[in-house]
């Protein structure tokens, strides 16, 4: 039996809709399962890489696969499988839907239409807004929520959800501590106990750093890809986050220091 | 009561004033609400317009006999769906900006267009296409009754089979396409269905009156209430109550109900948003009661303490 590839890009280049180059010359394969975080500054192609995993953007050159499917013919493949949390302000806030309807969607989104809920969808539900110490709130309308709330609801909706993969985009983008434990917290834990990949896409390796078993580090190509202690290497860290980056020991634990993120806390 | 009843019953235009104001109701409580969480409650006023336009190019093909069997009708239908077609199109990729620029583009052209062609056209259909923009509930017939009432009827259909589908377009796009749902499909679905309801419903009341119903009860009750299924029905009893109060007023006074069903239903959103903003003040009021509460709690605990301390 061969090992199992979760991710695999081939010499992937791909387009911002204005015409930009967003990502060049990607390659990488991931074993499954996996818990991989991507990070990298801002514009350095994150969101852009899972989007087009996705099948949402199209490759320019090469492709990328997930579980063997490609992104582009057999994007139908891939969506069955994959759970998606997009970026919290993607979320439009106009339509007064309720924090369990919200979560519900994750379920029914897997359905054919009429997409009737189940007891076992509503209990799905519960069991997963719990696991973001949600579920006092279920009731509430989602545009009431502060924005760390927000992000437990959604983190809530891909977990209560079906499919081997889950992708998160910034899931901790704009979270209070509280909130980013919990999420931290339950995606571990989810991950530990189920036959499950997770792909978060963050700013900060720092609060993940136990949980991540592979990182990959962007600028708009791929710079370097390796567990958490391969990654905090000073070299690379300046050549993505600019000459200001330092990697400093303290207590036995490596930070990095990074103008653009704060410090990404590494064992 | 009895008068009233032998009244509606001995007048048909009544009758079919009645059946009309219920059907526009249901349109604005179905497509209204759901064009107004998409962020597209401007697409109800540029389908309305561009019904005139298709209108004055039927008057015009039929006029001028180049093509006698274009019923103004069908312009109206088409070009109401084309402009939701393209703002559809300009709104893919979910930036709202995108569709009001699109709208708002539709809306200019079919105006200018319609404007062109009365140039051309025999001066009594001339009035006739004034009536897509200022229609009259009182002045419907059979056919407006029975053509609304059939699209209203697909389209509460389409409403009841595909309402998880439109909100999660409209609340999230990008998720619901990863998903692997055909989110495109239903956000066009959405939007040609709509148009089919506007067009019908301006050839009935007109393109100003349907903007003020489609739109002002919708926008108002998502300012106040807070789940979908709350919404849709306030805006059911605001529309209805807003036309049925038009043309109860206009037996009384010498007043257009069209006109007033449009008053009231404006006046409905400013409403929406005094209630928002008082049960802001409310909220406001709370949280200093209960920072009072927590205060005091402090203050008066010191002294007890300090004179356990003394001893």
């Amino acid at each position: 039996m061969g090992r199992q590839l979760m991710m695999e890009a081939n010499d992937l280049a791909v387009r911002y809709p204005n015409g930009d180059i967003a990502l060049h010359d990607v390659n990488f394969s991931i074993d499954s399962p996996s818990f991989t975080a991507i990070i990298g500054p801002n514009g350095s192609g994150k969101s852009t890489l899972v989007k087009t995993v996705l099948g949402l953007l199209k490759p320019a050159k090469g492709f990328v696969k997930l579980h063997g499917y490609d992104s582009v013919r057999e994007k139908n493949r891939i969506r069955k499988i994959v759970r998606y949390v997009p970026q919290r302000d993607h979320i439009e806030l106009n339509v007064p839907m309720k924090v369990k309807d919200i979560v519900l969607m994750g379920r029914l989104l897997k359905k054919p239409p009429p997409r009737f809920s189940t007891s076992k969808d509503r209990n799905a539900v519960i069991a997963a807004l719990k696991q973001v110490d949600m579920d006092d709130l279920w009731e509430r309308p989602f545009p009431e929520l502060s924005g760390g709330q927000r992000q437990r609801v959604l983190v809530a909706r891909a977990l209560a959800s079906d499919g081997s993969v889950l992708m998160l985009d910034e899931p901790l983008a704009g979270t209070d501590s509280h909130s980013q434990d919990l999420i931290v917290e339950a995606l571990g834990t989810y991950h530990r106990e189920n036959d499950v990949d997770i792909v978060m896409v963050t700013h900060d390796l720092n609060p993940i750093h136990s949980y991540v078993k592979d990182v990959l580090l962007m600028k708009n190509t791929v710079v370097g890809i390796g567990t958490p202690c391969d990654i905090m290497d000073l070299d690379m860290m300046k050549h993505v986050y600019g000459p200001t980056a330092r990697i400093v020991e303290h207590s036995g634990h490596r930070y990095c220091i990074t103008k653009d993120s704060g410090f990404d806390r590494h064992d | 009561m009895i008068d009233l009843l032998m009244l509606i019953l001995d007048s048909p235009f009544l009758q079919r004033a009645l059946v009309g104001a219920f059907l526009i109701a249901i349109v604005a409580s179905s497509s209204g609400t759901f064009l107004v969480f998409r962020g597209l409650s401007f697409m109800t006023s540029g389908a309305a317009h561009a019904a005139l336009g298709g209108a004055a190019l039927g008057f015009y093909l039929q006029a001028t006999g180049i093509a006698p069997w274009f019923d103004p009708v069908i312009g109206a239908l088409l070009f109401a769906v084309l402009v939701s077609v393209v703002t559809g199109y300009a709104g893919e990729s979910g930036i709202a900006e995108k569709m009001e620029v699109a709208v708002g583009v539709s809306f200019a052209f079919s105006m200018s267009f319609a404007v062109f062609l009365m140039y051309y056209i025999p001066s009594q259909d001339v009035l006739r296409i004034w009536a897509y923009l200022v229609g009259d509930i009182l002045l419907l017939t059979d056919f407006d009754i029975i053509s609304l009432a059939a699209t209203t009827v697909i389209l509460v259909f389409i409403m009841i089979l595909f309402g998880k589908e439109f909100i999660y377009v409209s609340v999230d796009m990008e998720g619901s396409i990863a998903h692997g749902m055909n989110a495109r499909a239903y956000h066009y679905l959405m939007l040609i269905i709509s148009a089919l309801a506007i067009a019908l419903a301006t050839k009935a009341v007109g393109a100003i009156l349907v903007y003020a119903i489609m739109v002002a009860p919708a926008a108002a009750s998502n300012e106040v209430l807070r789940s979908v299924r709350s919404v849709i029905l306030a805006v059911f009893c605001i529309a209805l109550l807003s036309e049925l109060a038009g043309i109860s007023l206009s037996f009384i006074i010498r007043v257009s109900p069209s006109a007033v069903a449009g008053v009231i239903a404006s006046l409905s959103y400013i409403a929406g948003l005094y209630v928002k903003r008082a049960r802001q003040h409310v909220g406001l009021d709370e949280l200093e009661k209960e920072l009072e509460k927590h205060q005091p709690s402090l203050t008066p605990s010191m002294p007890p303490s300090n004179h356990h301390h003394s001893h």
